[in-house]
């Protein structure tokens, strides 16, 4: 192991979601046990078999966004706009001035995906080749007529580098830059690779985000046709159950989420508000969903920032409300921590937000850690016994100790994990 | 000490070729990939042709075949790549090695496509001039297929390298569009060097050669329309060049710490010594004309490395064969090589090869590999009609037998995304 003198710490936090758009309503919104999972507003779902989701009801990107920037939103889909300004937020937040930063120094990791296409942006096109819903494309119209409609920046809407490219636009970011793809473990694995940046001296300031909407038609229907998707929403806000024994499935959600994080030194020399420090990471794949590989990765993160479980006030999971996936999850927990440890899962506030699930849910322990309170779980009334973890219900209860662990996995196994400690001057 | 990071393992599956020897050979040979798309019907583009990987099949690599039909290329391209890699590093065998400190990174591209799905839809539900969400809905679910949906997830390609060859350690997949490949590797190097593993099975997989991948370049006005002669429109670096050539690959190395090679006996093929990667904060479409993060990028790479310029032997240039891409790229290479410039040859396997996208970085540093262990640079083909702007030893249209030790690899994406790999002979 290279020896790490230099340390990574957050002073800025960004946060859209779907139970509020700014550090402070975000927090109260937690607190409180607010869901935001609801039935879909922005488009007809009347198709669908799952037709709730956490939506961002109040996202209005034109008042947000800095004005120099305001026309390039159209260039955008609603991911990269939720992106670019949880990004912007963050930014400010952590208070750092444009022309006080080398911009070598200020680096990009971002976790994203390749967006769905707008329907509105095919539209055209489909109308100028179709024959027919299930009968073969006319390539000749597609070529002559189809193409030309085709929005000019119509790519550039949707891949999965426009977040960072965008955000590396906005604030002069010149140093590295990277766009991470990986699902669910797409947030805690760009947090970790910019944490390891900080360390080696790559970069002073790393912008760390996710971003996703899955609220799209395309996204939706696709999802409808595989993903473990609950049926069971006559009540949404209670229908996503983590670690339940009544588990019956997960639904998706919106949001985008980013950190300021930055060499310690970088940080106190400019006087800037800490509010907590990424202190370990590890990551891994447990192929058969077993819960030790998970466990090896947790146990890993804990060493690789020197402390123990009995360090740590609560372990935050991912807990997506599939059975399946939340027993892997709690298997891995509970090899390391057993019951002594409290588990919280925000995921059943706001669905899955997929690539931008990683950095959102942990914004919640890291502001669990500074306000001293932990937030109860939603939904987890009757714990599943094949889950052998303690999750955290009710109202918040009193953080105790100064370490959390952030656990993110996806469904093939992938899994990462990183330990955030509560900034005490020290 | 830092841990060093020695590449043991390559694998490739290129329009070039489906074995390392083999891409060399046609490289060293100068021959071309490039001709008339076969995969879709592109007669009535503006662009009707490409670099395609041709016979590709997958039960060459894996005895299960049927598991990954409803993959996309992306992931077939990485099986492939991936088998040839593990297996020439000989870490094919699952019980070889701790699996848990063995991971994968790749620069992914997007998966399986469902043009006519999507397009029959789109139009179904067009009333008015707004798409109405619920017609398209109901229109386009009896058209997906449960299993090829799952396969557009993201995290899936390197999810099921995982999988089928028990590679435990980190497993992470970006993509910041033509730098990818070599972003990947840069960062599967550091995941090494800071000890969060031991070896990587990193690059990059993707294939763009579907309609709505074609048709998304034509419009940004990226692909070349020498559609009367496929075969030299490729041509980085000539006066003449008017875009880039549409490719499709996966490419794969195997990345290991020094000490951990040295213990299990390892063929070490080279030393990965150096990465950059920066960005421009310029424009989402241009390269900053001056080549500003080209120009640090490329810096950072031989900084990490402890080169001087004058120690690189020849440069694996991005080289696409756009106007904007070439013209920066050597005004780069001028800034950060001074006089030295003039005597490094510089070449571009895209000139045929094509532009492979995510893979690019990936297959071009296999390519910078095999010219430091045989001697032999690469030409760029197609080279007819200089431009005064692009002024260096682009190594024109032939070959050219020279001993290098360091070869520097370029990767630059849209929206300004730079990656530079340094690549050596590895001296004990």
């Amino acid at each position: 192991m290279t020896t790490r003198s230099r340390r990574a710490v957050i002073t800025g936090i960004g946060v859209l979601s779907p139970i509020g758009s700014d550090a402070a309503a975000f927090w109260s919104a937690l607190r409180a046990g607010t869901s935001g999972v609801r039935a879909i507003r922005g488009f007809d779902t009347s198709d669908l078999s799952c037709r709730i989701a956490g939506e961002i009801l109040d996202f209005e990107p034109k008042a947000l966004i800095e004005k120099s920037y305001r026309k390039s939103l159209n260039a955008m889909s609603r991911m990269v706009q939720l992106g670019v300004v949880a990004a912007q937020l963050a930014v400010r937040d952590s208070g750092l001035m444009k022309s006080l930063m080398p911009p070598e120094r200020f680096g990009v990791s971002f976790a994203s995906v390749m967006a769905e296409t707008d329907i509105d942006d095919v539209a055209g096109l489909g109308a100028a080749c179709s024959a027919g819903v299930g009968r073969p494309v006319d390539m000749d119209a597609w070529g002559r007529t189809g193409v030309p409609q085709m929005p000019p920046m119509w790519m550039l809407k949707y891949l999965p580098n426009m977040p960072a490219c965008h955000v590396t636009i906005m604030h002069d970011a010149q140093g590295p830059s990277n766009s991470i793809t990986t699902g669910d473990l797409a947030g805690v694995a760009a947090l970790g690779e910019a944490l390891r940046a900080l360390q080696r001296g790559a970069a002073d300031f790393m912008l760390v985000g996710g971003c996703e909407s899955k609220l799209n038609p395309l996204t939706l229907v696709r999802l409808d046709v595989f993903a473990p998707l609950t049926r069971e929403y006559e009540h949404p806000e209670r229908a996503v159950r983590p670690f339940d024994r009544d588990a019956s499935g997960t639904c998706v959600g919106e949001a985008a989420a980013a950190f300021g994080l930055e060499e310690l030194a970088h940080a106190q020399k400019r006087g800037a508000t800490i509010l907590g420090e990424v202190v370990g990471f590890a990551s891994g794949v447990d192929r058969g969903l077993t819960g030790a590989g998970l466990a090896r990765v947790i146990r890993n993160a804990l060493a690789d920032a020197g402390v123990q479980p009995a360090d740590i006030d609560h372990v935050n999971a991912h807990g997506v409300g599939v059975r399946e996936l939340d027993r892997f999850e709690a298997r891995g927990i509970g090899e390391v921590f057993g019951r002594d440890v409290p588990v919280f899962a925000p995921l059943s506030r706001f669905g899955n937000t997929g690539a931008a699930s990683g950095i959102l849910e942990l914004a919640c322990s890291v502001l669990a850690l500074r306000h001293g309170e932990l937030p109860g779980t939603l939904n987890h009334d009757d714990p599943d016994a094949g889950c052998p973890i303690a999750v955290h219900t009710g109202p918040p209860q009193v953080v105790t100790k100064p370490y959390a662990v952030k656990v993110s996995t996806t469904d093939m196994g992938q899994c990462g994990a990183v330990v955030v400690k509560r900034w005490d001057n020290a | 000490m830092r841990r060093r990071v020695v590449i043991t393992g390559m694998g490739v599956v290129t329009p070039l070729g489906h074995t390392v020897a083999e891409l060399f050979a046609n490289q060293t040979e100068g021959r071309t990939a490039v001709g008339p798309i076969t995969r879709f019907d592109a007669r009535a583009l503006p662009t009707t042709f490409g670099s395609e990987v041709k016979n590709f099949d997958l039960r060459r690599y894996t005895k299960d075949a049927d598991r990954f039909a409803r993959c996309g290329l992306n992931t077939k391209f990485a099986i492939g790549a991936a088998k040839q890699a593990l297996e020439d590093a000989g870490l094919l065998d699952t019980a070889s090695g701790d699996r848990t400190r063995i991971g994968v990174y790749l620069g992914v591209g997007e998966g399986p496509d469902n043009f006519p799905a999507l397009v029959n839809s789109a139009a179904a539900a067009v009333v008015g001039d707004r798409a109405g969400s619920a017609r398209f809905v109901a229109a386009i679910r009896p058209a997906l297929d449960p299993r090829a949906e799952s396969e557009v997830e993201m995290h899936t390609t390197v999810g099921h390298l995982s999988r089928l060859f028990a590679l435990d350690g980190p497993n992470a997949s970006c993509l910041t569009a033509c730098a990818a490949g070599s972003q990947a590797i840069g960062e599967a190097a550091e995941l090494i060097r800071a000890g969060d593993a031991d070896a990587m099975a990193a690059g990059g997989s993707q294939s763009m050669l579907h309609p709505l991948g074609v048709a998304g370049f034509t419009r940004l006005g990226a692909l070349s329309h020498r559609n009367d002669s496929p075969a030299t429109a490729s041509r980085p670096f000539d006066l003449t060049r008017d875009g880039f050539v549409i490719g499709e690959a996966g490419g794969v190395v195997i990345l290991e710490e020094l000490e951990h090679a040295k213990a299990r006996g390892a063929t070490i093929h080279a030393e990965l010594t150096g990465y950059g990667s920066t960005a421009d904060a310029y424009r989402m479409t241009d390269p900053h004309p001056a080549g500003k993060g080209a120009i640090r990028c490329m810096a950072n790479a031989l900084a990490d490395a402890g080169l001087n310029a004058t120690d690189i032997g020849y440069i694996n240039a991005h080289g696409t064969s756009t106007a904007a891409n070439d013209a920066m790229e050597t005004t780069a290479i001028k800034a950060v090589f001074g006089a030295h410039a003039r005597k490094v040859p510089v070449s571009s396997s895209k000139s045929m090869l094509g532009h492979l996208i995510a893979a690019a970085g990936a297959v071009e540093l296999v390519i910078s590999v095999m010219a430091i262990q045989k001697g032999v640079l690469p030409p760029t083909i197609n080279y007819a009609t200089p431009d005064p702007v692009c002024d260096l030893d682009y190594i024109p249209n032939a070959a050219r037998g020279v001993r290098v030790d360091h070869v520097l690899s370029n990767s630059f994406g849209f929206g300004g995304q730079n990656v530079a790999l340094v690549v050596s002979r590895f001296r004990g």
